[in-house]
């Protein structure tokens, strides 16, 4: 098969996987405005755990140290990726998200992020330092045993399974009274906090499922460039997948994919031709000013994205009466509202503008 | 052991100094804008670069080139406002939406930076002289002019706060803008003023922070700006003075450091104090009134 082919399949491969990383994001952002500038730890820390459970014992002797190395197969070395990012997120999260304004909350988040990236870097026995890790196995490579090309189908067959999932998991947990849930906190904490939701443990569960998500994504990832050492996740690393998010739209999932597929894969790629005339650094350089103008002129002419997130208005004569139902907590409240919209609910009606679906459409 | 901790003691002074300035500059700007600014370490390396160029392609001298990071500087900080953030901020935009705009400025500064200077590491033109024994500590002459240009940049800055009609505007933006725009007080021209000043101190700091490491890349204002958070977060988020006495703490904490921890761990003992603070202490350690 043509060259062209295998260029086309690692850009599909690439655009599943950060599909599935934007959409972990979403759930942090989207879903519930937790601002996370940590994110792209999460996806290292699942991507370490996973290639490191799946290698075999560091041989210091090759000049390659690592702590794990336990031969385990593909899926439970994924699994126990999206587990480690779990519990840094618990860390994180328990440490800070309770405390903090957003915004501080924001520095902390790039604070533990930039800490693990310079132990990961200096403390060369834990995950080989700045050299990193190679030779991640492939799943299934020896079972099947085919041609590069053919692999790589399967591979990305593997990864679109997993995003289709992760999909399915994110709209589901959208519409669930949960999903609405963190809505509300995310329109006005202090409303939700006020209609009884515990806010903290609220933005917890949220922090964590996306790091469960970032993990995968980030196994998914190592795996698949098969070599993995901190120069790939950087703080901007984290900022692409900010703008892709943004750029796509916040709270949609298909919108998280659309971002996924345009802002790391199309833009990134496109500068890959751009003439590299003055420095060799103009490449890569241009490619981080594309995203930081990205996401400027995204916030200023359309902060919702490309596609924004479905909300369903509510027509005024049925608001009349939820609104008194909450007024008045003896009159029963009409049968089609369940009590956590009410948080939503209330919040919406501070700004007006901005109707919160109540129904989803399942 | 007890000579390598008083060395370090006066890396640390040194390091206090360029942090002081970072620090004063990044706290004028909170206070008066309400938001952080993650581009203000973009903003240092800006200043690093024009002096680079004033130094190493047209052969001036390193003050001069302070001098043109000092003015180019200050007025990028003002256009990026006027072109960038102001229009934000004129929509009532949130101040979290304004952090996720800084990052996008501190994104392009960055890359800009990146793409007409490459990655490899550089460095000024410049004598730092024989060193000198002061009691028991040992600087450059070179050391001591950073010394002193932190002393002097803190005494006007206090001089501007306390004795001019524009300090005391700013300090009043910088307690509640409403009340200061029902005073008479033009907040608008004010802030612009502000990011004046915020512009000349980030290259101010940018070239005395590149003098005290020596070599630097592009990326050297981004590592840096969450030390400069840290000083501005230990004397309280907010408070000028208190965040010259922050850089104090942070500087001097981040270099002695270094007498028990590799030296790489030098930004991470900073990144440590920061997370702690905010978390334990948010006010401040110093908790100076706010109100001052």
């Amino acid at each position: 098969m043509p060259p062209f082919f295998f260029y086309l399949l690692t850009l599909a491969t690439f655009a599943v996987i950060y599909g599935v990383l934007v959409i972990g994001l979403n759930i942090h952002w989207g879903y519930t405005g937790i601002l996370d500038f940590m994110y792209i730890a999460f996806v290292a820390v699942g991507g370490y755990v996973t290639a490191q459970l799946g290698l075999p014992p560091a041989q210091p002797a090759f000049g390659e140290t690592y702590v794990l190395g336990f031969n385990w197969s593909f899926f439970p070395a994924l699994l126990g990726g999206g587990l480690a990012a779990v519990l840094l997120a618990l860390v994180a999260g328990l440490l800070s998200l309770h405390r903090l304004r957003n915004d501080y909350f924001s520095i902390v988040t790039v604070a533990i992020s930039l800490i693990l990236w310079t132990v990961a870097g200096n403390a060369t026995p834990l995950v080989n330092g700045w050299d990193g890790i190679t030779g991640v196995p492939q799943p299934l490579a020896d079972v099947l045993n085919l041609d590069p090309n053919g692999y790589g189908l399967f591979y990305l067959g593997l990864c679109s399974v997993i995003l289709i999932l992760v999909y399915l998991f994110a709209q589901r947990l959208y519409s669930s009274p949960f999903g609405r849930a963190l809505r509300s906190v995310r329109e006005d904490e202090i409303v939700a906090q006020g209609l009884g939701k515990n806010v903290f443990t609220l933005r917890l569960r949220a922090f964590v499922i996306g790091a469960f998500i970032a993990g995968i994504g980030g196994g998914l990832l190592v795996t698949y460039v098969d070599a993995f050492n901190p120069s790939a996740w950087t703080s901007p690393e984290t900022f692409f997948l900010w703008a892709a998010l943004l750029l796509g739209g916040s709270a949609n999932n298909r919108g998280a994919m659309l971002g996924a597929l345009l802002v790391p894969v199309l833009f990134a790629e496109a500068t890959r031709f751009l003439p590299n005339f003055y420095s060799p650094e103009f490449v890569n350089a241009s490619r981080y000013i594309v995203v930081g103008i990205l996401l400027i002129l995204t916030v200023r002419f359309r902060p919702q994205g490309l596609i924004a997130e479905r909300r369903l208005r509510i027509p005024k004569r049925k608001l009349l009466p939820l609104a008194a139902s909450i007024a008045s907590p003896g009159s029963v409240a009409p049968d089609r509202t369940e009590p956590n919209a009410v948080s939503s609910l209330l919040s919406l009606e501070r700004t007006s503008s901005e109707s919160e679906e109540l129904h989803n459409g399942r | 052991m007890l000579q390598t901790l008083l060395l370090s003691l006066g890396f640390g002074l040194i390091t206090a100094s360029v942090l002081a300035i970072a620090a004063v500059g990044i706290t004028l700007q909170f206070g008066v804008t309400n938001y952080l600014n993650l581009a203000y370490g973009d903003l240092l390396t800006f200043g690093v670069y024009i002096a680079f160029v004033a130094n190493q392609r047209f052969g001036l001298n390193i003050w001069l080139g302070l001098l043109a990071a000092i003015l180019l500087t200050s007025l990028l900080a003002w256009l990026i406002n006027l072109l960038i953030l102001r229009p934000f901020t004129d929509r009532g935009t949130s101040r979290v939406i304004m952090l996720v705009v800084t990052v996008g400025v501190s994104l392009i500064l960055q890359n800009v930076l990146l793409a007409l200077f490459g990655e490899q590491f550089q460095k000024y033109a410049v004598d730092t002289g024989t060193p000198l024994h002061l009691g028991p500590f040992l600087f450059t002459p070179l050391q001591l002019g950073i010394l002193g240009l932190a002393v002097g940049t803190m005494l006007a800055i206090h001089f501007l706060l306390r004795s001019t009609r524009l300090g005391k505007a700013m300090r009043a933006v910088s307690d509640s803008p409403d009340l200061a725009r029902i005073s008479g007080i033009n907040t608008r021209q004010i802030v612009n003023v502000v990011w004046l000043i915020v512009g000349g101190l980030a290259g101010l700091s940018g070239v005395v922070l590149a003098l005290n490491v020596v070599t630097f890349t592009p990326t050297l204002g981004f590592g840096f700006i969450f030390v400069i958070f840290a000083a501005m977060v230990v004397g309280g988020i907010g408070s000028p003075y208190g965040a010259m006495l922050g850089a104090l703490v942070v500087g001097i904490a981040t270099e002695v450091s270094a007498v028990f921890l590799p030296s790489e761990y030098k930004t991470a003992i900073a990144l440590v104090i920061l997370i702690l603070v905010l978390l334990l202490r948010p006010q401040g350690i110093f908790a100076l009134r706010r109100h001052a």
